[in-house]
């Protein structure tokens, strides 16, 4: 046998197997992936709309979607946005959770971060940010308290806390949430968020 | 073709050949992922999977594959292999997963990987090249491990999310940023070369 046609043969036989192989493990692993990647997003939405049954996806776009947390009776009791915009070093992701009337957060939660890690990467630890976003009044603009603040009380109702050494961050976070939640507003103004699409579960 | 014995096959991956300290190879994620101890074992095995059964399949069909073609070949081999480890931890352990990210999928330019089939599996026995893949990934997993509970402990003050420094320890977080990732590969570098001069002065 001539030598390209062995290098054909032989190049062509891996390629096969492997290809064939790879086929297999993508079928045994699909539907795992995709089963955590709906829980990771149904864990966040029970965490930022407390009482949730079941939920649903009420509409999308380029970095924001909208879901609806409903109850047992089918009675909406609140929205989760999951929102993505850019942080001090790269994308944040996060899932935001108000109440129906979209006058109060729920709270905050952190999905993707890249931000500098014991700085910026604050913007995930409950003590020094997070915990500031619950039950958060949203009707007013949210702005940011500098320097940083130790409890919920040394804040006016409309402020949220700095993290000390990562003022971009904190504000990168504070940005995404405003700019959803007049997205939100605009959105429910308008009807877009329609119950029509499929369920999340 | 090899004289060692099948033991010193094993152990010349753990020192005298390791890939981290001796070789220099595979240093890109050698100092990306050992901010922390789990990500950096997981690296480890993920790389190891992929080593040793690469050098299982190379070491079997070395016979058939043409010179010229050998390298594509092997790449093929290495990637197939990685896929499935990527795909098998995003299933399994999609948290670790979601740490590790591009690194996973990179393990196939892992110098280690193809530098061993090029270097040994393709022209040692399959048994020979399963115990140089099994001592080489030991190796590198115990390079991962030494690197990354430095970097953890000093850092963030815990081993593997457990707290084992007490409350006086002012964690050094540069050690968890990746200048850590070089000050620590450096000064073991170093160790390692001071020993190494050592004991071939006492030869």
């Amino acid at each position: 046998m001539s030598l390209s046609a062995r290098m054909i043969i032989v190049l062509t036989f891996v390629g096969l197997l492997s290809g064939s192989f790879l086929a297999t493990v993508d079928l045994l692993t699909k539907e795992r992936i995709e089963l955590n990647r709906q829980r990771e997003i149904e864990e966040a939405i029970l965490q930022v709309v407390p009482g949730t049954h079941s939920s649903q996806k009420l509409y999308e776009e380029k970095d924001l979607t909208v879901y609806g947390g409903k109850d047992k009776k089918g009675i909406l009791v609140g929205f989760a946005i999951q929102a993505s915009g850019i942080g001090f070093q790269g994308k944040i992701t996060l899932m935001l959770g108000t109440n129906p009337s979209i006058k109060k957060i729920n709270s905050l939660k952190v999905i993707d971060q890249k931000e500098t890690p014991g700085l910026g990467a604050k913007i995930n630890d409950r003590e020094s940010f997070l915990k500031f976003w619950d039950n958060k009044d949203c009707s007013n603009l949210l702005t940011l308290h500098k320097p940083a603040v130790k409890t919920q009380e040394e804040l006016s109702h409309s402020e949220i806390n700095t993290i000390t050494g990562a003022t971009i961050s904190s504000e990168a976070v504070l940005n995404l949430v405003n700019s959803s939640l007049n997205r939100l507003r605009q959105l429910e103004k308008e009807g877009s968020l329609s119950s029509e699409e499929q369920d999340v579960n | 073709m090899s004289t060692r014995s099948i033991g010193q096959e094993f152990v010349k991956g753990l020192w005298d050949e390791n890939p981290v300290f001796r070789q220099l190879l595979g240093l890109c994620p050698t100092l990306a992922v050992t901010g922390w101890v789990i990500n950096g074992l997981a690296m480890g095995l993920a790389t190891s999977f992929v080593l040793i059964f690469s050098s299982l399949v190379v070491s079997s069909i070395k016979k058939f594959i043409p010179s010229q073609v050998r390298i594509a070949s092997y790449i093929v081999i290495i990637a197939t292999f990685v896929t499935i480890a990527d795909r098998c931890m995003a299933a399994f352990f999609p948290l670790i997963s979601k740490n590790l990210g591009p690194y996973i999928p990179l393990i196939v330019v892992n110098c280690i990987i193809l530098g061993r089939q090029e270097a040994f599996s393709s022209r040692n026995s399959v048994g020979r090249s399963f115990i140089d893949a099994l001592g080489m990934s030991s190796g590198f997993v115990l390079a991962l491990l030494i690197l990354s509970s430095i970097r953890e402990v000093l850092g963030v003050g815990t081993f593997l999310g457990l707290q084992v420094m007490g409350t006086w320890f002012k964690p050094w977080i540069i050690m968890i940023l990746p200048p850590g990732a070089f000050l620590t590969l450096g000064i073991l570098l170093g160790i390692a070369l001071h020993i190494e001069r050592k004991t071939k002065a006492r030869k």
